[in-house]
C-alpha cells in the first residue's frame, strides 16, 4: 500500500498553486479518486490521469489570487518605467538596443552554423559501434595517419576479429569509375557527364544506415556490377519510377552495363555524400589487386558488435599487422617488416567524428568541416555577444547621475533595495526582449547572405520545438547578465546624498567603464588582426610560385569517349593557333583529381630498405609543357626513345627521400611493374593543398582518360574556347564540349579559407560597429558630464583644439592600451591557425600597425563628433542656467 | 440583480447536487454524472462548475469529517439553496411546457 500514493510533485504543484479554501477539496477529490483509478485501471494510468487533472487546474479560477495579481501588477509597474526611461534618453536607448541587436544576430548566425557543423552523422540507430578504421605510422622519422586500407582487409576482418559484426569497403576519390563518368541510361544516346561516383562494398549501405527508396539495403549492391543511385539523380534519370533492374551505361562501356540495385535517399548531414555508389562485390581492378596487401585504397568501416571494447578490438586488429602484413613486407624485406610492427597501429575513429576531422589529417577525399572553424567561430560569437553586454552596462552606469534623483525618491516614498534591482533588471530585461526582436528580424532577413557566405543552407529553426523556449530562456539569460552590475551599482545610492546633489556623476566606476572599453577595443583589434592575417594567407595561396602554371589551362572533360580517336583529338587541338600545348592525362595538380598511390624502392633494394610512398601519375610527352613544369635536371619524355616506356621523372622530394644526388639513370620499382629509369627530375610542384607538405611524385608515360588539359595561346580566351569548340563538334557531334579553368578550380581547393577570411571580416566589422556605438554613447555622456569645464576652459581662452585633445586624449589611451593587450593575444591566435598550412605567410609587424591605426582611426572618428560639437557650442548657453 | 444564466453542464451538477442530498461532493457527484447520465467529466471541470454555483448562490457547502482514503481531508459537501432550487424549478417548467407543445408528427430523418 505504501507505494500507491499520488504523485508527489503534481500535489505540490497543486498545494503551491491553488488557493488555500480550494486546495483540501481538490486534494482529497483527487487522492479519493486517484485509489479508485489505481485499484481499477492500475498504478500508472491512476498516476498520469492526477498529473493530467493537475494541468486542468491551472486556470485562473483556482490559482492563488493575491500574491501573483500583486507582482503581476509590479512587474508591470516595472515595465512601464523602464519604457519611460527608454523614450526619455532615446539616442542611448537605441545605441543599447542596436548594439544589442547586432551582438544577438550574429551570435544567432554563428550558433546555426556551429549547430549544423556539429550535426553531423549523429543520426544512427548504432551511433556508438559505427567507426572508420585508421592507421597510424608513429616512427621516429615517420609520423602520418591516414584512412585508406588494403583490399584483402575486408575478407580478414570479417573472419578474424569476433568483435566486429560487419565491415565494409569504400573508394570516394577519383579512382577507375570512382568520381566523374559520362552516365547513360540503357536505351538512350546521349551520355552526360556525371559526378559523384564511389565504389562500396554491399554492407556498407547496412553499416552507415542508409534509407532507401527503391530496393534495400541488404540486397542493393548485393549482387556484381549494380549501381544505387541518389533520390535526385533518380528523379531525374527516371522520373514517377521505380528503376530496380534497369540498366546504365558509364563511359560509353556497353558491354560492362550496371543494374540498378536501388534509390537511396542519403540525408543531408552525413560525410556520406555520393549520387552514385557502384559495388565493389566480385570487383577486381588488376590481377592480384584483391590479394594485395600494398596498395591501399580503400576506406574500411566496421560495425562492432553489441557490447564490444574499442580498445580492446584496436588491440585485437595488431594481428592483422603481425600475420598478413608483415608476411608480404617480409617476402619483400625484413627492415619494413621490423619497422611495421614497431611503429604501426589501427585506430577506430568514431563516425560522428569523421565530417569534423579535416581532410588534411587523413587524407581522405570527402567533404568535411573543421574543428578548428568551428570553436574559432563559436569564441568570436562569444565575444561579439559579450561586447554588446559590455555596451550596456557601460551605458547604463555612466547614465547613472540621471537616474540617482529617480532612485533617491523611489527609496524616500519606500522602496527596498530588492525592488530596485528588481525594477532595473526589469530594464535590462525589457532591452534585450526588444534587441531580441530586432535581431530576429535581422538575421531572417540577412540569412540568404549568409549562407552565401558560408556555403550553406541554414534557416532560422522556427518550428523546432526547442526555438521560442530557447530564445526566452536566452533573452532572460543576456537581460539577468547585462543586466546585474547596473542594478547593484544604481540601487545602492545613498537617498540623502543623492538628493542634497552629491552625487558621485558615475565618477566611481569609471575604472571599470575604461575596463571594458579596453575589453571592447582589444576584442575588435585581435578580429581586425585575424582578418588582415587570413586575408593575407589567402592571398598567399592564390598567388605562391606552385612549380606549374595554373593560369591560361583549360581542362577538357569527357574526349575519353572517343577511345582511339582520344589521340587524333589531341593532335587536331594542337594544330589550332589558339592552343599551345595539349595533354592527355586525368591526373592533374589539383585536390580532387585522380591520385595513384604506389610504395617504391629503388631496384635491387626492395628487400633491404622501406618503401618510399610517391604518386605515380600517367601522362604523355607534352604533360609538362601544358602544365607549365620545369625541369631541373634530365629530359622530357620523348617519342624519340623507344625505352621511354619504362622512362620516369620524379619530383625533388622524391629524389631527397631516396637520398639520390644523382638521379638520373637511377632504377626504381614498385611492386607491380618492372623497373623504371630515372630519366629527369622535376622542380617540386603543389599538387596537392598547402596545409601539406609536397610529397614524392613521379611521371610515367600512358596518360588516358577523362580529362585533356589544353594550355593557351593567348589571352583571348573566347576566341579560343570558340576554335576548340569547332574541333570538338567535329570529332563528338553527339557531345556537348564541357570544360573548366584550372586557376577556378585551384581557388576553389581553397574555398574554406576564403570563407573563412569573409567571414573574420564580416564579424570583426560588426564588432568594429558594436565597439563604436558604445564609445559614441559614451563619448557623448563625458561631454555632457564635462560641459561645464569646457564652457568655462572656453571662456578662459582655450581653443578648439586644446578642447578637443582634452576630451579625447583619454578615450585614445584606452585604444592605445587595447592595443597592447589585443598584440599579443592575435598572434598566439593566428599562429594557431597558420599552423594548419605546411606553407604560410610570416606574421609581420605591419599587421599590428594596420590594425592599430584602424582601432585608433575608427575611434578618433566616433568621438570626435560629440568633442568638437563641445568645443565650438556657445558657452554662454551651457552656463546660463547656473 | 444581473439576469443569472445556467450553462448545461453546470445545470446538469445542480441537479446531481439536488439528486444526492447531502451526499454531494466532488468524486461522488463524477461518478453520479458518469454512471446516471453517461457523462465523462474532469473532476476540475465538476470543481470550476461547483464553485460558479456556489459564487451565483445555487448551492452551499460545508465541510464534512475526515477519511483515510483522502490522505488526511475533509470533504466539502454541498447543498442546494432555496434559490438553486428556484433556478432548477424554473428550467423544469421552461423544459417541460417547451416539450408539451411539440407536435405529434412524424419526425424528419436526420
Amino acid at each position: 500500500m505504501s507505494k500507491v500514493s499520488p504523485p508527489k510533485y503534481a500535489e505540490k504543484l497543486l498545494e503551491w498553486v491553488l488557493h488555500d479554501e480550494l486546495a483540501e477539496e481538490v486534494l482529497g477529490d483527487l487522492e479519493e479518486q486517484f485509489y479508485a483509478h489505481a485499484d481499477r485501471k492500475g498504478l500508472r494510468r491512476a498516476k498520469r490521469n492526477y498529473w493530467y487533472q493537475t494541468w486542468n487546474y491551472l486556470r485562473p479560477f483556482a490559482l492563488k489570487p493575491t500574491k501573483l495579481t500583486n507582482h503581476f501588477s509590479m512587474y508591470r509597474h516595472y515595465f512601464k518605467l523602464s519604457w519611460r526611461a527608454l523614450k526619455r534618453q532615446r539616442l542611448y536607448s537605441s545605441i543599447k538596443i542596436g548594439g544589442f541587436a547586432l551582438g544577438i544576430a550574429a551570435t544567432i548566425f554563428i550558433a546555426l552554423f556551429i549547430q549544423e557543423e556539429v550535426s553531423y552523422d549523429q543520426h544512427y540507430k548504432d551511433q556508438d559501434r559505427i567507426f572508420r578504421m585508421i592507421n597510424v605510422v608513429d616512427a621516429p622519422d615517420e609520423k602520418s595517419k591516414w584512412s585508406h586500407l588494403q583490399a584483402p582487409i575486408k575478407a580478414v576482418l570479417d573472419s578474424d576479429i569476433p568483435q566486429i559484426e560487419q565491415s565494409a569497403r569504400f573508394i570516394a576519390f577519383n579512382w577507375y569509375n570512382a568520381g566523374d563518368n559520362q552516365f547513360r541510361p540503357q536505351g538512350t544516346t546521349q551520355s552526360v557527364y556525371e559526378k559523384g561516383f564511389a565504389y562500396a562494398d554491399p554492407e556498407l549501405l547496412e553499416i552507415l544506415e542508409v534509407p532507401f527508396i527503391y530496393g534495400n539495403a541488404t540486397t542493393a549492391l548485393a549482387q556484381p556490377n549494380s549501381i544505387v543511385l541518389s533520390k535526385e539523380k533518380a528523379d531525374s534519370y527516371f522520373p514517377n519510377q521505380d528503376p530496380v533492374g534497369l540498366q546504365v551505361i558509364l563511359n560509353e562501356e556497353e558491354d560492362n552495363a550496371y543494374t540498378i540495385g536501388g534509390v537511396m535517399d542519403i540525408v543531408a548531414n552525413t560525410h556520406l555524400q555520393a549520387d552514385f555508389l557502384l559495388t565493389l562485390k566480385g570487383k577486381e581492378f588488376w590481377p592480384g589487386e584483391q590479394t594485395s596487401w600494398d596498395s591501399w585504397n580503400y576506406s574500411t568501416y566496421v560495425k562492432l558488435v553489441p557490447g564490444a571494447d574499442r580498445q580492446q578490438v584496436e588491440q585485437n586488429l595488431l594481428a592483422i599487422r603481425d600475420t598478413h602484413m608483415a608476411a608480404t613486407l617480409s617476402d619483400n624485406g625484413g627492415e619494413s617488416a621490423f619497422d611495421l610492427q614497431a611503429h604501426f597501429r589501427f585506430l577506430l575513429q568514431p563516425v560522428n567524428e569523421i565530417y569534423l576531422t579535416p581532410a588534411e589529417e587523413l587524407h581522405d577525399s570527402l567533404l568535411h568541416g573543421d574543428r578548428k572553424t568551428v570553436w574559432l567561430f563559436g569564441c568570436v560569437a562569444l565575444f561579439i555577444l559579450l561586447l554588446a553586454c559590455v555596451n550596456f552596462i557601460n551605458l547604463s552606469t555612466a547614465k547613472s547621475a540621471m537616474r540617482a534623483k529617480e532612485v533617491g525618491m523611489l527609496k524616500v516614498v519606500g522602496s527596498f533595495r530588492s525592488d530596485l534591482i528588481r525594477q532595473f533588471l526589469a530594464e535590462s530585461v525589457l532591452f534585450c526582449v526588444i534587441a531580441f526582436g530586432f535581431a530576429l528580424a535581422l538575421v531572417a532577413l540577412l540569412m540568404p547572405y549568409f549562407n552565401i557566405l558560408t556555403g550553406k543552407t541554414l534557416e532560422l529553426p522556427w518550428l523546432d520545438f526547442w526555438f521560442l523556449p530557447g530564445f526566452g530562456v536566452l533573452i532572460l539569460l543576456v537581460g539577468v547578465i547585462s543586466g546585474i552590475y547596473p542594478a547593484f551599482y544604481l540601487s545602492a545610492f545613498r537617498p540623502a546624498e543623492v538628493l542634497k546633489g552629491t552625487v558621485t556623476k558615475g565618477k566611481k566606476s569609471s575604472r571599470l567603464r575604461s575596463g571594458l572599453v579596453v575589453f571592447q577595443f582589444a576584442t575588435t583589434i585581435v578580429l581586425i588582426i585575424c582578418t588582415v592575417i587570413t586575408y593575407r594567407q589567402m592571398d598567399f595561396i592564390l598567388n605562391k610560385k606552385l612549380g606549374f602554371e595554373k593560369d591560361r589551362v583549360v581542362l577538357l572533360y569527357g574526349s575519353n569517349t572517343l577511345e582511339e580517336g582520344q589521340q587524333a583529338l589531341k593532335d587536331e587541338l594542337k594544330r589550332l593557333s589558339h592552343v599551345e600545348q595539349a595533354t592527355i592525362s586525368e591526373f592533374i595538380p589539383i585536390t580532387g583529381a585522380t591520385r595513384d598511390q604506389n610504395g617504391f624502392w629503388l631496384a635491387g633494394r626492395r628487400e633491404l630498405d622501406k618503401s618510399v610512398g610517391a604518386q605515380k601519375w600517367r601522362v604523355d610527352e607534352d604533360y609538362l609543357q601544358t602544365m607549365g613544369m620545369k625541369l631541373v635536371q634530365g629530359r622530357n619524355f620523348s617519342e624519340a626513345f623507344a625505352s621511354d616506356s619504362s622512362a620516369v621523372i620524379i619530383n625533388e622530394a622524391m629524389a631527397r627521400e631516396f637520398g639520390l644526388d644523382d638521379p638520373l639513370g637511377a632504377k626504381i620499382v614498385n611492386s607491380f611493374e618492372p623497373a623504371y629509369h630515372v630519366i629527369g627530375v622535376v622542380e617540386d610542384f603543389h599538387f596537392e593543398s598547402m596545409k601539406g607538405e609536397i610529397r614524392p611524385l613521379c611521371l610515367v608515360l600512358g596518360g588516358e582518360g577523362i580529362l585533356m588539359p589544353l594550355r593557351l595561346a593567348g589571352s583571348d580566351v573566347a576566341s579560343a574556347m570558340h576554335a576548340v569548340e569547332h574541333v570538338w563538334d567535329q570529332f563528338l557531334p553527339n557531345q556537348a564540349i564541357r570544360y573548366r579553368f584550372m586557376d577556378q578550380e585551384y581557388a576553389h581547393m581553397y574555398d574554406m579559407v576564403q570563407r573563412t577570411s569573409r567571414v573574420f571580416t564580416v564579424f570583426s566589422v560588426l564588432a568594429i560597429i558594436v565597439a563604436c556605438l558604445g564609445l559614441f554613447a559614451l563619448s557623448a555622456f563625458m561631454v555632457e558630464q564635462r560641459s561645464k569645464e569646457v564652457s568655462i576652459r572656453k571662456v578662459l581662452g582655450a581653443s578648439l583644439m586644446q578642447i578637443f585633445g582634452l576630451l579625447t586624449f583619454n578615450f585614445l589611451r584606452l585604444v592605445v592600451l587595447s592595443l597592447v593587450v589585443a598584440i599579443p593575444l592575435g598572434w598566439y591566435l593566428m599562429r594557431e591557425w597558420l599552423d594548419t598550412f605546411v606553407y604560410r605567410v610570416t606574421i609581420t609587424w605591419d599587421v599590428y600597425v594596420l590594425a592599430g591605426l584602424i582601432a585608433l582611426a575608427v575611434a578618433l572618428i566616433t568621438i570626435s563628433g560629440e568633442s568638437l560639437k563641445a568645443g565650438v557650442d556657445n558657452p554662454a548657453k551651457r552656463l546660463r542656467s547656473e | 440583480m444581473k439576469e443569472q444564466t445556467l450553462g448545461e453542464f453546470e445545470e446538469l451538477v445542480l441537479l446531481m447536487v439536488a439528486a444526492l442530498h447531502d451526499e454531494a461532493y466532488g468524486v461522488s457527484i463524477l461518478e453520479h454524472l458518469e454512471r446516471e447520465a453517461g457523462r465523462k467529466a474532469n473532476i476540475s471541470a465538476i470543481h470550476v462548475a461547483l464553485k460558479r454555483l456556489e459564487q451565483k448562490g445555487l448551492v452551499v457547502s460545508r465541510y464534512g469529517g475526515i477519511t483515510g482514503d483522502r490522505g488526511g481531508r475533509r470533504k466539502k459537501f454541498y447543498v442546494v439553496t432555496a434559490f438553486g432550487k428556484k433556478a432548477l424549478d424554473q428550467q423544469y417548467t421552461v423544459r417541460t411546457s417547451l416539450y408539451k407543445q411539440i407536435p405529434d408528427i412524424s419526425f424528419a430523418k436526420g
